[in-house]
Parts: C-alpha cells; structure tokens; sequence
C-alpha cells in the first residue's frame, strides 16, 4: 500500500501545475538526456542482457531523480502531479513483496525476484487482444491454456457476442459484450480444466468494457486483479484512473504497466532504460499498484524483443530489482514480430522471456502479437506452453549465462524483423478437438527447443516433462 | 551574387543549423541566403527538402529520436518561414494542409505524433487534432482548415472502424471528393484501407511521407 491516497493523487492532477502535452514531452527528453550524463547510463548492444551491478544502481538512481522532477502528465486536467523524493522512498519502503493472486489451491503467491534468483515466475498465458471466430473456438482455447500447467493464468481476447453483429468499436456500448462474454468464457474455461481458482484477466480499450468484465458471480473476481496501466510516456488519462478507482473501491489486486518508448521522448536507448524504470515510481504512486511492469517498445521496429528493447527493460528491471524489494513483471517475449507457427515467433518469446525472467520480472503479456489486425484465431495454446516453460526454464540462470543465449537467439532473428514471416491460423496449426497441435507445428516447437537445449535453457520437448 | 565559396558556406550554414536543431541559427542562416540574392525558391529545392529528406533518414535509422524530429522540425520551419516571406503569395511553394488525429476511442498518441513529425519536416503544414477524435470533428475541421489530407490514426482493432466512419461522413456530406484520406497504425492494413475506400495506407511513417506526397501530386 502507498503513502500517497489516490485522492491525493487525484487533488494533484486537479491542482497540479498547467502544462502543454509537448512541454512535458520535451521536459522528460532534457531530464532524461541530463540524467544520462549524470549517472554515465551507456548502452551496451554486446550485454542485452547486462550483469553490471554498478550500471543498475546508477540506472535506478537516475530514475528516482527523472521521476521526482517530471511526474505524471494527466491528458485530461492537462496538469502534472509531482512526488517528492522522499514520497517516492515511502512509497517503496510500503510496497508489498508478495501478493496472492487466484483462490484456493490455484492460487500462486507472486514474490519480489531479485536478479537472477529461483523465485518461481508467475507467467500469464493465453491470447491477449486475439479477435475468436466464435464462442466454441474460444472456450476450447482458453480451456487448453488453462491446461498448461507452466502458466499460473491466463488473459483472455475479444469473442463475438450474439448482441454485437457489426464490427465492434471502442467506446461504445457494443464494446461491453465481447468481452464480457470472453470473461465468462475463460471462468468457465478455467473450471473445465480443473483450475477453477486460477486467475484470468483481459485488457479492454475502454474502462468501462473492462469493468464490465467483473459484473456478477461469473465475471472477474478480486483475486484476479486487474491491470491499471497509463500512457507512454510517463502519462495517464481519467480512463486509466478509473481502474484504479475501481480496483481500490472493490479491494481488487491492481497491475500497472507503464512502458516507454524507444525512439520516442526518452532520448536516447539509454533513456528509455531509465524512464521504463520511472514508470515503476508512476505504477505505485498514481495506479497504487503491487505489481509494477516494465516494458519498452520500439517504435521502428513491430517487435518488443530488438536488441536495444531486451537490453532496456532487463537493466531497468535489474535496477529496480537490485534496489527495492517491489513485485516486478514485464511484458518481454510478447508483441514478437514474427506470427505463430514460426521458429522465429519462438526465437524473439524465449530472448525476451529469458532476459525478462532473468532480470527478476515475472511475465505479465500473454501471447499477444503486434500484427493481429482482423485476422481471426491468429495463435495457438501451444504458445502459451512454449512461454511459460521458456519462463521457468530460466529460473536460477545468471544474467552471464542468459546473456549468451540471448545473443545467439538475436543472431538467429534480428535481421529479419522488418520482414518477418506472418505465421499461420489456429485452424492451420491446430487441431482443437484432440487439444493437439499439429505435427508440423511440434516440428517446429521442438526444433527450437533443442537448439536452446544447445544454449543451456533446459527447454523439454512438447509433451515431455520438465 | 557571390562567389560560389561563399555561397556553398551559407548553404551548409542553414544545413547544418536545422540539423542542428537550432531555429534561431536556421532563421538567420536563411536571411543571409535571401541578402545574398539567393531565389528563395532555390534554397528550398536545393537545401530545404534534403535536409528535411535527411532528417526522416536519420529518424529511420534511430540516429534521431522524437525530440530530435521535433526540435528539426522546428528549425527546420524557422527558415521556411524567412524563405516564405520572400515568395509571393501565389508561389508555387506553398503548404499543403493536413489534418491528423487518433480515431475516437483512441488515445494513443505515439504513432500519430511521429507521423505528424515526419510530414512536418517532410514540408506539409500540419494540424493536429490529437487523440479520440470522432468523425464529425475530423470533417468540420477539415473544411474549416481547407485540409488537403485527412490522417487517421488507429491502434486497436476496435477503432480501426471509426476510420471507416470518417469516411462515410465525407460521403453522406458530400465532401468525399475534396479530401485525400490517409490511414495508418498498428492494425490497419493495404487491404483494410481499400475496403474502406481510402486513398493512402502508410506501414509505417516514412511510408506515410511517400503516400501523402503522392496522393497530393508531389513526387
């Protein structure tokens, strides 16, 4: 629990210092290019994954600083809320470092993972912001998900509703129904798996769809949390804030993710390594989160796991890591630009999911793609399984070691990015009935397994155990 | 006129102040080109729009970032500004108008800022709406600010329809004709934009600074 009461934090956006959206914009780019000087931040494209302690400590030091001078940008009130340093510490000193998510015998205690530990990683699976062709399709996805026992929950995406023929838009009433009927579909989904405790969670455009999600006995419950998040970069909106509201007035976990944006008004690589660490400040300050996200985005490349991308959201998770004892999580592997049923889809979710898992973060994105566009059924369970084991496999692994197999992956994937192959359908790779992927699909998976067998992740076949 | 010396020196002056990001320098750069004698015309083929090409090609490369596009761009307008004065009012060096904004429902901004950057060095005049923009807004400002394009950004799949709207509004005005309408963002496709009857699609910035200049008859 923070220091700082959300209706605190609201009076501060209300009677906070009036600012021009690209006045802040250019505030956070001159504290960002001075704190990278100040603390001698220097981007290190040979370590994506770097194993420099010193380099942490500087890089969380250089965030609290950017955090305490820039604060939040509100878009509505057009204001910035501003925390002291000292707010800043309280609010760390009061964080949580372990917070129980799901009920009864599915429910998973997510701890603080310092840098390189065997603190079990909590790993979302399912198919984020996935548009279903249908109502069984859907069920029997999610219901597979639930099945794989590498993922502690699993998010759910967007299945038409007998109420909503037309496209659905955001922001409107018809948004309600896709998700809330995703909702029913993945509680019921969790149940046929036998795991009716587990967590399940979606990511509406709009809050009052996602809220929607949480409506009656079938809905969302409050030990599923539910994800808060804002704008990049350092930014937020009364859309957001109103999750948080929510989440506080029902006593529901809250989750933010605040990413930043490389090539945006960080500055620099190094940059956005620091302002994805003062996101963390903003996740527990403003959203009043336990889990906070670190995430960075390039914004030339449709792909989270570049080069540049690992290297700032592992020194950034390291950093906080290192220097609080905070629950952290990241969103790494996912939004790869390569589609499923591709080595390559697999190669850039193993980089980013080591390095993230690594770094300490647990795995908060799912299986989301950048490129779903209106393709229907655009992934698999078996990406879920492939994440999850991806995840633990890494438990206990030292950032040295990661670092390796992060390369050797990067060498196998980063000049194909811009032109990545688009992978395949569920129908195409899939076999729903038997709740079996398609032989040439475990092919694939098992391909690259071994070859990260053959960089030290110990990564089993499909279908074998761990 | 000068010598040829001194004049490839004042050229790299303004060159090297938008590249630097320095408006004062670039506006005062481009004052010393038009007290030289300088066609006002001819900075602006010769240096303005290769340096304005230049600027897209280092933002492309990750050499320049957002600030730096934007910080360019303002330089960059500062000596336009000198240089434009110097034209007559019908010159064949003015500004094409677009308009730009996120789709209503929509608040992401990052997509649709560098877009509006890269057009801006690019040499449009553009106006941005911002975020969550519904249709009507998107046509009453564009016949407001005699718009040459409509940009229409969407980053989610459940607005890509209200590009689609934008669309339909110009038509039931009966204004379809008078406006280019350009989209682009995360889930909009080449496909997605001829079903919607869109004049442009733009994968990423750089593309959207292509299409733009030709839908508008430029090369």
């Amino acid at each position: 629990m923070s220091i700082i009461k959300f209706h605190d934090v609201m009076n501060r956006f209300y009677s906070g210092e009036p600012c021009g959206e690209q006045e802040f914009d250019m505030r956070l780019f001159q504290a960002a290019e001075r704190m990278k000087k100040k603390f001698e931040i220097r981007y290190d494209p040979e370590n994506p994954v770097p194993s420099d302690a010193s380099l942490a400590d500087r890089c969380f030091a250089a965030a609290r600083e950017l955090y305490a001078d820039v604060g939040t940008y509100c878009l509505d009130t057009s204001t910035v809320a501003r925390f002291s340093l000292d707010e800043i510490d309280n609010a760390l000193g009061c964080a949580p470092n372990e917070t129980v998510w799901g009920e009864g015998s599915d429910a998973f205690g997510i701890r603080h993972r310092p840098v390189g530990s065997d603190v079990p990683v909590f790993v979302w699976g399912g198919l984020q912001t996935l548009l279903f062709s249908d109502d069984e399709t859907a069920l029997r996805v999610y219901t597979a998900c639930c099945r794989c026992r590498s993922v502690g929950g699993v998010i759910g995406g967007m299945v038409p509703s007998a109420e909503c023929t037309g496209d659905v838009k955001a922001d409107s009433p018809h948004e309600i129904f896709p998700y809330r009927r995703s909702a029913l579909l993945q509680r019921r989904a969790a149940a046929e798996a036998g795991r009716p405790g587990m967590p399940v969670s979606n990511g509406a455009p709009k809050s009052v769809a996602h809220l929607a999600m949480y409506a009656g006995v079938d809905g969302f419950r409050p030990s599923d949390g539910i994800g808060t998040g804002g704008v990049p970069e350092l930014k937020t909106t009364f859309d957001r804030l109103q999750r948080v509201a929510f989440g506080l007035a029902a006593d529901i976990h809250i989750s933010a993710g605040l990413g930043a944006m490389i090539g945006g008004f960080s500055g620099s690589v190094e940059g956005a390594a620091i302002v994805a660490a003062a996101g963390v400040f903003q996740s527990l300050l403003v959203n009043q989160a336990q889990v906070a996200l670190i995430t960075a985005t390039p914004i030339q490349t449709q792909s989270r796991s570049t080069r540049n991308g690992i290297w700032v959201s592992a020194l950034a998770l390291q950093a906080l890591n290192r220097n609080t004892h905070l629950i952290l999580a990241g969103a790494h592997g996912d939004h790869p630009s390569a589609g499923p049923g591709t080595a390559q889809y697999f190669y850039e979710t193993a980089a980013g999911s080591i390095a993230g898992a690594v770094s300490g973060g647990h795995s908060w994105g799912a299986t989301r793609k950048f490129k779903t566009g209106r393709v229907h059924d655009y992934g698999t369970p078996l990406e879920s399984e492939f994440l999850g084991r991806i995840c633990h496999a890494t438990e206990g692994m030292q950032p040295t070691q990661a670092n390796k197999a992060v390369l050797a992956l990067l060498s196998r994937y980063e000049n194909s990015l811009a032109d990545a192959p688009a992978g395949l359908t569920l129908h195409e790779l899939y076999d729903l009935k038997c709740e079996r992927p398609l032989d040439a699909y475990i092919d694939v998976y098992n391909t690259v397994a071994g070859e990260l067998r053959g960089l030290g992740v110990p990564l089993p076949d499909y279908g074998q155990q761990d | 006129m000068e010598n040829i010396d001194d004049l490839t020196s004042k050229y790299e002056r303004l060159h090297s102040a938008i590249l630097g990001m320095d408006d004062h320098e670039a506006a005062a750069a481009a004052g010393d080109l038009l007290v030289s004698m300088v066609d006002p015309n001819d900075v602006i083929d010769n240096i303005i729009r290769p340096t304005a090409d230049e600027i897209g090609d280092k933002f492309q490369r990750e050499e320049f970032f957002l600030p730096q596009l934007m910080l360019a761009g303002n330089a960059l307008d500062a000596a336009m500004s000198v240089l434009l004065k110097a034209i007559p009012a019908s010159g064949e060096q003015s500004k094409k108008t677009v308009l730009i904004g996120t789709v209503k429902g929509d608040i992401h901004t990052i997509g649709k800022n560098i877009v509006a950057m890269m057009l801006r060095t690019g040499g449009f005049d553009v106006q941005d709406l911002g975020v969550d923009v519904d249709a009507s807004t998107f046509v009453k400002e564009a016949v407001a600010r005699e718009a040459d394009i409509i940009a229409l950004s969407s980053l989610l799949t459940t607005t890509l329809p209200y590009q689609r709207d934008v669309i339909s509004e110009l038509k039931s005005q009966g204004l379809r004709e008078r406006f280019r309408v350009l989209i682009g963002g995360g889930p909009a496709t080449q496909e997605w934009a001829d079903e919607i009857g869109a004049d442009g699609y733009g994968k990423d910035a750089g593309e959207a600074l292509a299409v733009a200049r030709r839908i508008t008859g430029g090369e």
